[in-house]
């Protein structure tokens, strides 16, 4: 029989790797409350990659795994504005691979760094970007 | 999935032995959907701050179950030096101390154990340990205060 992790013991898992500093290049995730027993409001950071019209820039976004988190995937929308393919005028991450094809398997940092490529994809490297630090 | 290898017999004898002679104070049951996963109730233990008190906790067999230790976690808020705010419990045979002649009845008869004598000196939540090294008493009235609020509910 598959062995099935539940919910809070991955996300207290993806907690303990997002805090050591192990994560993906250019990423962040952690509790949005230190007290969040719940363990559902995530608050994360992705650094603009070098080299694309998001470099230099620190993109704040807020993640809220829900109680069927991760055999569904989680909300996911930028606070910092953005303009990017997978993401709608609101800040909503709707059109996102990671998240349309979800997977157990994957975490909050299989987004980020889904998200963090995105930015270097042809199609998204040179759009042109709202004001540095204007939020939704 | 083609393998059908069914429950791990050691696991399976556990959770029988839980259910037929339960540890005093302690109830745990496994989740419907998955035989690693137990919901645990916990009375706190007579003269300390959590008498009266009911925790609930949540308890994993990884895969590498008995090889690893069980993973175990407070649901319920407690005012305690070695539980932090997200339950997580520091204490030495779910880590290092961990050996494969250890049960799940063991863990958790240590960490109701612990609830009667908290252990400042190796602390997990840094601010809590300190209350309760410098003013033992005022951070009982806490820690009392704390399981009247979230373990009391009716």
């Amino acid at each position: 029989m598959a062995v099935v992790v539940p919910r809070s013991f991955r996300l207290l898992a993806e907690l303990e790797k997002g805090q050591k500093g192990e994560g993906a290049e250019g990423c962040t995730w952690g509790l949005e409350r230190a007290d969040d027993i719940t363990l559902t409001t995530w608050t994360c950071t992705i650094f603009g990659p070098p080299g694309t019209a998001y470099e230099n820039r620190i993109y704040n976004l807020t993640i809220i795994c829900g109680e069927q988190y991760p055999d569904r995937p989680p909300t996911v929308r930028f606070n910092t504005q953005i303009n990017i393919s997978p993401v709608d005028r609101h800040g909503a991450v709707n059109g996102l691979s990671t998240l349309q094809n979800w997977n157990r398997n994957y975490t909050m940092e299989t987004i980020l760094e889904n998200l963090r490529r995105e930015m270097v994809s042809p199609q998204n490297r040179r759009l042109p970007q709202p004001p540095e630090g204007t939020t939704y | 999935m083609a393998q059908q290898a069914g429950i791990p017999k050691r696991i399976e004898k556990e959770t029988l032995k839980l259910s037929q002679e339960p540890p005093p104070g302690i109830n745990a049951q496994p989740d419907s959907g998955n035989y690693r996963y137990f919901k645990v109730l916990m009375e706190g233990p007579e003269g300390t701050p959590y008498q009266d008190g009911l925790y609930h906790l949540e308890l994993f067999l990884p895969e590498g179950y008995p090889m690893e230790p069980p993973k175990v976690r407070f649901l319920t808020k407690i005012y305690h030096p070695n539980i932090d705010k997200l339950g997580r419990i520091c204490l030495d045979v779910l880590k290092d101390k961990w050996s494969p002649a250890l049960q799940i009845r063991t863990v958790l008869l240590s960490i109701q154990a612990l609830l009667s004598s908290p252990e400042p000196d190796d602390p997990l939540d840094t601010s809590v340990a300190d209350h309760f090294k410098q003013n033992k008493r005022d951070a009982e009235n806490v820690a009392r205060e704390w399981n009247r609020t979230y373990a009391c509910k009716s």
